[in-house]
């Protein structure tokens, strides 16, 4: 306290000074206040005429002194408020309200290594503030952005607690895996898992990086895009408790259509299946394994500060139940952020950190036989409604005579498989003024994961191999750590019209992974499970069932850019990046990354002023070079001898001793994917920011892409492929972003928003020279007759055309050849072009209305022109199976007995609009309760509608998923919620 | 300022120091290193081993879809039917009536396994050589990597050939059945007397100069095939080497121990006996692959009764190779027919359809002369293989008799197989004779194409193939994705 004491005594005496000095200047202060009339500390006041700055103090109290002899007029400038002009006179002084801003253009954007305003920005960057997220029962804070943004699509298929979505940024752009975008919480950098240690209703901002000229920054790990989340900070000098709630009962939205027990005897009997497979029950499978589920999500924040230091802390649990049995998701997060400044404020101190725990109770998969392996839900099809569950010995029930029968009721019972995932990242950031501008900063993060898996069946759970061996366990123990150290230099000045910001970084990262793996069978009892595997029986101890890995990877950077500004109007941004990393073969150890991008913001130009249509327009284009290194792995360029992984063990010399395989072939050229992306953008708004929207177009095109390429089993090649840089694939697209006010009044806000992408995507090239062969790859199988093929999208479909049914209703096909037999081989002239696994273009609807404290908002959101290979409908549409199993009713009119192959008789449009998403909210404000600032109750339903042509179960499947083949999901859940937010005094 | 210069100055010095991005390998050998050891050289020799046993859809003989089922399955000595409950894909069936396309999924899994075996052998024979290893063991890299090129022409014909992984791949062309039959010859005669002549033992399942030989025979005894030039005296004079090791037959009375009543099945048990075995092929289920051939033929409930298993209910033989089985021949008891006294099951002699609508459930008869020999699971079992045994000799020195135009010096050897079968000595012997016994005595062992071909039955027709084979049919075509991947190879004709 003593400090502010000083602090008001030595501005006290300031002004004094001050009022000396204005003599020869005069002196202009006021108080700068925010819409509850609390100081807002640190807004930006310039004055128009002498062009000086200043900021304001803890107080929301600034001076500016001016020559001038009069009045002076000042801009203040206040993230999130509008731009205010006031008028000032010396020696009065002022109060400042402002207003909470209508438009965000001057909302400030993290672009990577630094922030921009959004009036700034010169790629294509979206950005999704607290407010506009998707609001209900959050797992994932992915969920919380599904629809929000143009060209970035987050699918998820089925519900299954703890999985999480996909993300794809501008469409499919690397093949081999690698399309998962980069993810920066605070600074530390990681993948998709980071998701789960962010608390969904922790996020202040989520900024999406699209092109390249934005992404350029990340260099090899850029070309995907990249999300950066930004977390919720407590403001200087305030103290806030709050509580977040949201509670959710889930149900299942839609079922496939069997037979029941009377349809399937009927049936089976008209078919003549054996009396014998009809065992006279009636049982319905699928609700025996499925149930309500429920998910809730709370959290508790806190945050205040004085003296230069402010904190905030929060702790978070999320829990959810599957809606089939036996299945479940917990999340605990627990994070503490603190700042403190130093060194006269020059020195600023920002630690972080985080710690959660991930617990998942997974839905086997792997459940069936040799003919149908599936998860374990759509084993549920295959049982037979004439099954029982239990013998009448109460054991579970099998049918010896169907080959490696399993009871999905039992497996679902008695199957333990639990994962469990420690999360742990700190870091430390410091930042120090140097000069006029120049700034020096320091940022380390350190985050480290735990995961556990353990795995138990026993032998009732009638799963064969647990059957085999009388119980089978392993657990599987994973480590992950990552280091990242980066050291950077800034420098930002004014020059009168110019404006300079510029960034100088080096940055180092390292990953490494090691873990271990242990399995054992034959347990004289079920007690233990997996967590005393030396309880097993020795004799059946198999080779691979104990081992361990340790890998590590290192990324060094060298980068910079420039972001330079002409009055406003002209605006240039220039980064390179120079990428080392160890995973890259010896001949191409580093990458360099650059990129450019201009804007044009019109409407600040003088011929513009008296015009009343435009309120901002602003014309971008950039181009940039990114790389992309995820689908490479440690050790992938160098040739390698392991224990050969499918026949560890070989008998020699009258013994059994490991048998060692080379494994790999040498790549030393192997290097990052290299995309290169042309952007050209129009922001504008209408009507004083009425209309407002974007529109970007782009061609990217992803040169040396990687690829596990087909190269023939002779000379240098030991095996049938080589990960190595060849072929090329470009995707171009339109994105449109718009948003409409309907209604703009003092208490009720009507909102038209939405943003529609169109997506084209080709496969350049796929053949080249691999260490001097020529490797002619084309029509690579990608699984479900989806192809790799040049000239065409990324997972064209070639299949068989469906002909008609034959005299023994087996299923025909149109071949070439007479003896009917079609040739199925990949080139095969019996395989029909047949549209595409990805969509041609995903869109969203996103309204919103406010009246007073009374707020609700929807989304709906879909996509179309793919098609979806339904691998469900076939397996039980095919009526020879139903001694065994269960089929369709459809089936039934349908009348095929037989099908040998893949046809167009199973691919369906996968086009689909979905409701996702109704929220309705009411705000109290409790200003005369005691505790009590304010709370708000709202309710939410998810998924209550989807509107799409697709006999399946639900057409989102097709996320990492480039075949579009559905082989059975986890079910999707409609979800009804309610949720609370209190904010304690 | 010199603050600042200071700060610039410690940043660059911390960033140039930090800016190696060598490779860390931890858990794994860089091949180089690995191979530079005497016993990683030694290792390489195992590896090939390996490369015998393999596992699924990469193997020899033990577990499927690879050159056993292959080799087998274009024979008519056995069949996986589609049942009519829509179990089994029609591949083994397509492969039967000989209607499979270049695309069959087999066909590639035995040409990768070969290509990638004669990747190791290569590694064998290079790295033996440079360890300056004994002279045995690189005699027998050589001799097995002779043996995957003896492979492939038998299955393909003209076929890429290179000794050396070091080849550029654009350079290495497809080389004629000839050509490499004549390295094949020269290579065996070079190194099969360097090879040990240890029986068992630490030379059990490994080319040992009886092994050598045999191998050498069998080449010797399709030179006619390989090149059109028969050599019938050079393989009878390789078959009198490997009779000169000392084989005899085992034993074949009955036997109450033998789960099929007779000592003649211990050939195909657990452990392949020495006295007979030439050349075996050792597995053990779930730890050197496994030998499914059992648990593949039972159905699912006799299989469970029998072996505590479900069985696959795949192979079964026709009716029409199973009826030239005599009565007494105790061979015969390797086959299940009819009514089972366990499992509940009645196995149905004649087959119904093999691919529309295919046959039914239980339909056709059952082989076990693979009996599942302990450890057992459901995914397979751990019987060794025999690749080569001395009844196959006997046969071979009888065929070779015949062929030369000395039938009466072939009546002893087969003969001796007869006696053991218990069937009556012949006193005329003709090639026919020789065909009919080499397929009681090896049946369900991967001889039957090759002795089809030889004996020039292979385009005969065969039960449900009415039409004659075409010759082309002969050798199985180049697989589509070799093809697809390497522009220099050319599809065998009728392709």
């Amino acid at each position: 306290m003593k400090k502010i004491y000083l602090y008001k005594y030595g501005l006290a005496m300031l002004f004094l000074m001050c009022a000396i000095h204005s003599f020869a200047q005069n002196t202009f202060t006021g108080k700068v206040l925010d819409e509850t009339k609390q100081p807002l500390v640190g807004a930006t006041v310039r004055s128009k005429e002498g062009s000086q700055s200043t900021v304001t103090d803890v107080n929301g109290v600034f001076k500016l002194v001016n020559a001038a002899a009069g009045q002076i007029t000042v801009t203040i400038t206040f993230v999130g408020y509008d731009v205010t002009e006031q008028v000032l006179s010396p020696g009065i002084n002022a109060t400042i309200q402002l207003k909470p801003s209508s438009r965000n253009l001057n909302d400030v954007v993290v672009v990577g290594y630094g922030t921009a305003r959004k009036s700034d920005l010169t790629g294509s960057v979206s950005n999704v503030t607290s407010k506009d997220l998707n609001p209900g029962p959050i797992t994932n804070p992915l969920q919380q952005l599904e629809g929000k943004a143009a060209g970035v699509d987050i699918t998820q298929s089925g519900s299954e607690p703890g999985t999480a979505p996909t993300v794809r940024i501008r469409g499919i752009t690397s093949l081999q895996g690698g399309n998962d975008p980069l993810v920066v919480v605070d600074g530390v950098q990681g993948n998709m898992d980071l998701f789960n240690q962010v608390p969904p209703s922790e996020i202040a901002s989520v900024d999406i990086l699209k092109d390249a000229s934005a992404t350029a920054i990340y260099g090899s790990r850029g070309a995907p895009g990249v999300i950066i989340v930004t977390t919720k900070k407590s403001a200087a000098g305030k103290t806030s408790v709050e509580y977040t709630e949201n509670s959710s009962l889930d149900v299942i939205a839609k079922k496939l259509q069997f037979l029941d027990a009377a349809q399937w005897t009927q049936e089976a009997n008209s078919l003549g299946v054996d009396v014998s497979a009809n065992h006279g029950s009636n049982t319905d499978w699928y609700n025996l394994l499925t149930r309500n589920g429920y998910t809730q999500n709370h959290t508790l924040a806190f945050g205040g500060g004085a003296n230069g230091f402010n904190y905030r802390a929060s702790l978070t649990a999320i829990n959810q139940s599957g809606t089939v049995i036996n299945s479940k998701f917990s999340n605990y997060i627990g994070r503490i952020t603190a700042t403190q400044k130093a060194l006269d404020d020059k020195l600023t101190l920002t630690m972080n950190l985080n710690s959660g725990t991930n617990y998942y109770t997974y839905s086997p998969t792997g459940v069936g036989n040799a003919a149908f392996t599936s998860n374990l839900i759509t084993q549920a099809y295959v049982a037979r409604p004439t099954d029982p569950v239990y013998n009448t010995n109460g054991n579970y029930y099998v049918d010896p005579n169907v080959f490696q029968y399993s009871n999905p009721y039992a497996v679902a019972q008695t199957v333990s498989n639990n994962n469990q995932i420690n999360n742990l990242f700190g870091s430390l950031r410091a930042d120090l003024e140097i000069y006029k501008g120049l700034s020096v900063g320091w940022f380390g993060s350190w985050r480290k994961i735990d995961s556990n898996n353990g795995y138990y069946a026993p032998a009732a759970s009638t799963l064969t191999s647990a059957v085999s061996y009388n119980g089978q366990a392993h657990i599987n123990n994973a480590h992950t750590d990552e280091k990242l150290m980066d050291i950077n230099l800034g420098y930002k000045r004014d020059f009168g019209v110019n404006h300079l910001d510029a960034v100088l970084v080096y940055e180092w990262q390292q990953q490494t992974y090691n873990g271990s793996y242990s399995a054992a069978r034959g347990f004289i009892n079920d007690i233990a499970t997996y967590n005393a595997l030396q309880l097993g029986t020795l004799a059946n101890a198999q080779t691979g069932d104990v081992s361990s890995y340790k890998n590590d990877r290192s990324l060094i950077s060298f980068l910079g850019r420039v972001n330079y500004s002409y009055n406003n109007r002209y605006l240039l941004t220039a980064s390179f990046r120079r990428d080392g990393s160890t995973v890259f073969g010896a001949n191409n150890k580093w990458g360099n990354f650059p990129s450019a991008s201009l804007a044009w913001r019109i409407d600040q130009e003088d011929f513009m002023k008296s015009q009343r249509l435009f309120s901002n327009l602003k014309f971008r284009v950039g181009y940039g070079v990114t790389g992309n290194q995820q689908g490479l792995f440690p050790q992938n360029s160098i040739p390698l001898v392991g224990q050969n992984p499918t026949s560890p063990t070989v008998y020699f010399g009258g013994a059994l001793i490991s048998n060692y395989a080379p494994s790999q072939n040498a790549n030393p050229d192997l290097k990052w994917e290299t995309k290169k992306q042309t952007n050209i953008g129009v922001d504008f708004g209408f009507f004083g920011d009425r209309l407002t929207g974007t529109v970007d177009a782009f061609t990217s095109n992803t040169d040396n892409l990687l690829y596990n390429y087909t190269v023939p089993l002779i000379g240098q090649f030991l095996t049938n492929s080589i990960i190595a840089n060849v072929g090329s694939l470009q995707n171009r697209g339109l994105e449109l972003t718009l948003s409409y006010d309907v209604i703009r009044g003092k208490d009720t806000r009507l909102t038209l928003a939405g943003n529609g992408t169109l997506l084209k995507n080709k496969v350049l090239s796929l053949g080249g020279n691999i260490q001097g062969f020529d490797v002619a790859t084309d029509y690579v199988s990608l699984g479900s007759n989806a192809y790799l093929q040049v000239g065409k999208p990324v997972g064209s479909y070639r299949i068989l055309q469906h002909l008609g049914k034959d005299a023994n209703n087996a299923e025909t096909y149109v071949t070439q050849n007479v003896n009917g037999v079609p040739d199925l081989s990949d080139r095969s002239a019996d395989r029909a072009d047949a549209g595409q696994s990805l969509p041609k273009y995903t869109y969203a609807f996103t309204p919103s209305f406010t009246y007073k404290n009374f707020d609700a908002s929807m989304v709906w959101r879909g996509s179309g022109g793919n098609k979806i290979y339904n691998g469900v409908r076939q397996q039980f549409s095919i009526l020879q199976y139903i001694g065994k199993s269960n089929v369709l009713q459809s089936a039934i009119p349908l009348g095929i007995e037989s099908a040998q192959y893949n046809s167009d008789l199973w691919l369906e449009d996968g086009d689909y609009v979905r409701w996702q998403n109704l929220s309705i909210g009411y705000r109290f404000n409790l200003t005369k309760v005691k505790y009590v600032n304010a709370l708000r109750l709202s309710v939410t339903g998810q998924n209550l509608a989807l509107i799409t042509k697709y006999k399946g179960l639900d057409p989102e499947l097709v996320g990492s998923n480039l075949s579009g083949g559905d082989y059975g999901i986890y079910p999707r859940t409609r979800t009804f919620s309610v949720g609370l937010n209190v904010i304690f005094k | 300022m010199k603050k600042i210069l200071t700060v610039i100055f410690i940043a660059s010095l911390a960033a140039v120091s930090c800016t190696k991005v060598d490779e860390n390998v931890y858990d794994k050998y860089e091949s180089n290193a690995f191979y530079a050891t005497p016993a990683g050289a030694d290792n390489a020799l195992a590896t090939v081993y390996g490369k015998i046993s393999g596992t699924w859809g990469s193997n020899f003989a033990g577990r499927d879809n690879c050159w056993y089922d292959l080799n087998s399955f274009a024979a008519d000595d056995q069949v996986i039917p589609h049942r009519n409950t829509g179990d089994w894909q029609l591949d083994f069936a397509q492969l039967y009536t000989q209607t499979y396309q270049p695309s069959l999924g087999l066909i590639n899994n035995t040409w990768n396994w070969l290509y990638s075996s004669v990747y190791s052998a290569n590694v064998a024979v290079a790295q033996l050589t440079s360890a300056n290893a004994a002279p045995s063991k690189i005699a027998e890299a050589k001799v097995l990597r002779a043996w995957f090129y003896y492979l492939l022409i038998d299955d393909f014909g003209d076929v890429p050939f290179y000794t050396d992984n070091n080849t550029d791949a654009s350079k290495i062309a497809q080389t004629k059945r000839a050509t490499i039959y004549n390295f094949i010859v020269s290579e065996l005669k070079a190194n099969v007397d360097l090879l040990s002549e240890t029986k068992g033992g630490a030379y059990y399942g490994r080319f040992n100069k009886w092994a050598g030989y045999m191998f050498m025979a069998k080449v010797y005894l399709n030179a006619g095939v390989y090149t059109g030039t028969p050599a019938w005296q050079e393989a009878l004079d390789a078959c009198n080497k490997v009779a000169s090791g000392g084989f005899t037959l085992h034993a074949g009375g009955a036997n109450t121990a033998s789960p099929l009543g007779y000592s003649y099945f211990d050939l195909f048990g657990d452990v392949c006996p020495d006295d007979e075995t030439i050349f075996a092929l050792y597995l053990k289920e779930n730890i050197v692959s496994g030998n499914i051939y059992g648990i593949r033929s039972l159905n699912s409930a006799n299989g469970n009764a029998l072996i505590g298993y479900n069985g696959w209910n795949g192979t079964i033989i026709l009716n029409q190779f199973y009826s030239k089985f005599s009565a007494n021949d105790i061979r015969r008891q390797q086959f299940l027919v009819g009514q089972q006294p366990k499992g509940g099951t009645t196995y149905n002699p004649v087959v119904s359809s093999l691919i529309s609508p295919g046959a039914a459930p239980d339909d056709g008869i059952r082989d076990m002369k693979f009996f599942p020999a302990a450890p057992v699971d459901a995914s397979g079992a751990s019987n060794d293989f025999p690749i080569y045994r001395f009844a196959d000799l006997l046969l071979m020195q009888a065929e070779c008799n015949v062929r030369l135009g000395n039938p009466s010096a072939a009546l002893p050897f087969i003969n001796r197989v007869r006696a053991r079968a218990t069937l009556a000595d012949l006193t005329t012997v003709t090639l026919d004779n020789v065909y009919d016994e080499r397929g009681f005595e090896l049946v369900f062992e991967g001889h039957r194409r090759q002795d089809m071909i030889r004996f020039g039955h292979y385009q005969d027709t065969r039960e449900f193939v009415t039409a004659p084979i075409p010759k082309t049919r002969e050798l199985f075509p180049i697989p589509v994705n070799a093809l697809n991947a390497n522009p220099n190879l050319k599809q065998n004709p009728g392709y």
